[in-house]
């Protein structure tokens, strides 16, 4: 089920591909994976065997947002497809606020679609969901090939309950998106439903791309919307991270960062940082959360970074002969 | 249907942080992390900034319920503790309540014995702190369906249009 963060103003859904062996699932992820904007997304992740087939899931995190002021993220998982790993794809559904069913629309692959949706009944009623309140959308991919099942036949033995549909060519990226549009909408539609969002917008504390900087910055704050775009060579010495696990709790009000939209790269460099109450000590928490999860809008002059890390060292070296 | 969504609230994160703040300090610990079962990242502590944390949260959300699977098959309801060890790093992972785990990742400088120590007595303050919430609002919330409003609709179809589409 879906995770709500109301300090952080977070929601964060779980969308799960599930469908028989070979169908597609895989796929699907690898193409959203390549085509989005790299800022939205984080890594994919596969745990597969050997030969490439998924062992236990495939895992891609997007971030589309703000929506309703809160920043919505999706993890997208894939499970595996053959019929042996049941205890692992049991496993993947734990939590599901969507599903897309991706079929095989060969004809020799009826038999596994309708095994595989059958199983998938099963699985979910052993965690008590059911398919009237939990949203499905079915795709029914490689409708390149030949021959294929027709659609009213598909629809007939896989879609009674009509659910909405689509026809896909992953591998080429047709009806991918049309496919994961329809279902975030639906795991969205479903979260306001049950009034997970606020009722209202939630305003936003400064909507242009200038980021005011709180005069003090909490430590392990999630502000990474997609923090697989940090790089280790950005990080801080270790000694910064224990002056600030020694800080007081602050103030909820006063964690609240904007958010790393959706900015083009070439935009980077003009934004500004305004830079409220710079002491020495903020001095050093700021450089710590920003230049390593900003794959946003920091243009910090060369100077001050090096003035700032010649400033590091001097306190890291100190401490260290200190002891 | 279980209707549990995981909702944390402000005073709750509060609270959690100067928890998991406290049990780096005692422990002499790098980071740690609150993860959701489902594999949703509740926040984190610590040296994390070189981690690709959401990742993490997910595939320590998968390892612990396969071990889960593992414990039910050899006869155990549930393996509440898990520990990783590597070359300079380790990792150990505590079952909190019902639906959280928090990992804990330290090095040398401190020992396993320590860490078992204080994540024991953190994860039961976590508990406290992660149940309170869930008799009040939580439940009121998810008997309510309301109607979704065409502005929200708008809203979300807007943003899934801009990311989700093959022009980048």
């Amino acid at each position: 089920m879906a995770s709500i963060n109301y300090a952080f103003k977070e929601i964060s859904c779980k969308i799960v591909y599930y469908g028989p062996g070979l169908s597609g699932k895989t796929t699907n992820l690898q193409y959203v994976h390549q085509k989005i904007p790299p800022q939205t997304r984080g890594d994919l992740i596969s745990l597969a065997t050997d030969q490439d087939r998924t062992l236990y899931f495939d895992f891609l995190p997007v971030n589309i947002g703000k929506v309703h002021g809160f920043s919505t993220k999706f993890q997208l998982y894939t499970v595996p497809g053959q019929v042996y790993y049941n205890a692992t794809r049991k496993l993947v559904l734990r939590g599901v606020d969507g599903l897309v069913f991706v079929a095989d629309s060969q004809k020799s692959k009826m038999d596994e679609n309708l095994e595989s949706y059958q199983n998938l009944l099963d699985n979910l009623a052993e965690y008590g969901y059911n398919l009237d309140k939990l949203p499905l959308v079915l795709q029914y991919n490689k409708r390149d090939l030949t021959p294929i099942i027709s659609l009213e036949e598909l629809q007939k033995a896989l879609n009674p309950h009509q659910f909405p549909y689509y026809e896909a060519v992953a591998i080429r990226g047709v009806g991918v998106f049309d496919t994961l549009k329809c279902i975030s909408k639906m795991v969205l539609d479903q979260a306001k439903r049950k009034q997970l969002f606020p009722h209202k917008e939630v305003e936003e504390k400064d909507s242009n791309l200038s980021l005011i900087i709180p005069s003090r910055i909490p430590s392990g704050e999630p502000i990474a919307d997609v923090t697989g775009s940090t790089s280790p060579a950005e990080g801080i010495p270790d000694t910064t991270v224990t002056a600030v696990a020694e800080e007081e709790p602050i103030s909820a009000e006063e964690k609240i960062l904007p958010e790393p939209e959706t900015i083009p790269e070439e935009s980077k460099p003009e934004v500004e940082l305004k830079i409220k109450e710079m002491t020495e000590e903020n001095q050093e928490r700021m450089e710590m959360p920003i230049a390593a999860t900003s794959p946003t809008i920091i243009s910090w002059s060369a100077g001050k970074k090096a003035r700032s890390k010649g400033f590091f060292l001097w306190r890291f070296l100190g401490r260290i002969f200190n002891r | 249907m279980r209707q549990d969504d995981l909702v944390i609230y402000e005073e709750q994160i509060e609270d959690i942080e100067r928890t998991l703040k406290r049990l780096i300090k005692d422990a002499q610990a790098k980071c740690v992390l609150l993860v959701d079962k489902d594999g949703h990242l509740i926040t984190r502590q610590g040296f994390t900034q070189s981690l690709d944390t959401t990742a993490l949260a997910a595939l320590l959300a998968g390892s612990f319920a396969s071990t889960r699977e593992i414990a039910r098959l050899v006869g155990e309801p549930e393996f509440s503790v898990l520990f990783h060890q590597g070359k300079k790093d380790h990792i150990h992972i505590t079952l909190v309540g019902e639906r959280t785990i928090l990992a804990v990742i330290f090095d040398d400088r401190t020992t396993i014995g320590m860490i078992r120590l204080y994540a024991k007595e953190v994860a039961e303050n976590l508990n406290q702190i992660l149940s309170a919430e869930k008799q009040e609002e939580n439940q009121s919330k998810n008997e309510l369906e309301t109607e979704v409003d065409t502005e929200f609709s708008a809203s979300v179809e807007t943003r899934l249009d801009d990311i989700f589409s093959d022009k980048y």
